[in-house]
């Protein structure tokens, strides 16, 4: 069987952007999602047939933090995101599964974010005992990413061989505008 | 910078119990409470939560809602329930920011709602703050 076929094959496509998390039951949904540097995660568990992918950059929206427990931080958060979303649809913590897509490097001169994005994922995973059962990180290329939340099958394209800064998109500003805000009661 | 630095003046410093069911984020608050001077009992649910605290008696609760077993919201009544604990500052910390869920967590008993990602500073400045 073909997971992904093209064309008025009734399935609905979704499209995330940097800063956004999807998470669906639909078996008819297909998350989307173009990746230079970022990291994506696709997570499922395959007893509640709960899928969803985010996709995130590790830096802390606006606040031009680089030290590395900022990025961790931030890391944590995204990821925190998208397991709570899946809990909230009736997934549980110890049946997610993941595969992680991106981390391409920029090769800006600097420090190679993208390895640092998929260093962190991993770390990630195996700090929270979620099996790591797919990954396409690394390289120099674009991927195009595109998820079955319910299945748990992903594939992962390159969409461009040419170096991901000729393809960055603008960065969108991440919904949290509220970030470490306290409030006493 | 003397701001970071809580217990100063203290000979004994206070202790913080973060519950969590995420292993990354326990790390990242113990490293951070540790470097302001704290220290630091973990547990990994609410239900761990209260049976730690049958035997110590930390001077700050943090606490995530969303866990298995019991939730912060469940976690929180819970702890209110017992009068040795009535006047413990709870704090929350999560990713969720709705008012209805912070209304839930103020008639539960919090003392206060952090949003995540955490900012070491605020949460310096916040603890100080429940602590005094």
């Amino acid at each position: 069987m073909n997971a992904f076929p093209r064309a008025s094959d009734g399935l609905t496509r979704i499209n995330i952007m940097q800063g956004e998390t999807k998470v669906s039951d639909d078996p008819n949904a297909v998350l989307t999602t173009v990746l230079g540097s970022c990291i994506s995660a696709c997570l499922y568990d395959p007893v509640a047939k709960v899928g969803g992918l985010n996709h995130f950059l590790l830096a802390e929206p606006g606040s031009g933090d680089t030290d590395v427990s900022s990025l961790q931080r931030y890391g944590v958060y995204a990821m925190e995101v998208l397991i709570n979303a899946m809990m909230a649809m009736g997934a549980t913590r110890s049946n997610l599964k993941a595969r992680i897509y991106g981390g391409a490097s920029l090769r800006d001169g600097f420090r190679d974010i993208g390895a640092t994005n998929a260093l962190f994922a991993r770390r990630f995973l195996r700090d929270e005992r979620i099996a790591l059962v797919g990954e396409d990180v690394g390289g120099h290329g674009a991927r195009r990413v595109e998820f079955r939340p319910t299945l748990g099958l992903a594939r992962c394209r390159v969409a461009s061989d040419r170096p991901v800064e000729r393809l960055r998109l603008p960065p969108v500003p991440v919904p949290v505008a509220a970030v470490g805000d306290v409030e006493f009661f | 910078m003397t701001t970071n630095l809580p217990n100063e003046g203290n000979t004994v410093s206070s202790t913080i119990m973060t519950v969590d069911d995420s292993p990354s984020m326990r790390m990242l608050l113990k490293a951070a409470l540790t470097d302001l001077g704290y220290k630091v009992l973990e547990a990994e649910d609410g239900v761990q939560a209260l049976e730690r605290l049958g035997g110590v008696e930390p001077d700050l609760l943090i606490t995530d809602i969303n866990m298995p077993r019991l939730d912060g919201f469940g976690l929180i009544e819970k702890v209110r329930e017992q009068d040795r604990h009535r006047n413990l500052p709870i704090l929350v910390l999560t990713t969720e920011s709705s008012d209805e869920k912070k209304q839930r967590a103020r008639n539960a008993g919090a003392t206060g709602w952090i949003v995540k990602p955490f900012h070491p500073d605020k949460l310096a400045a916040a603890i100080r703050r429940v602590l005094h």
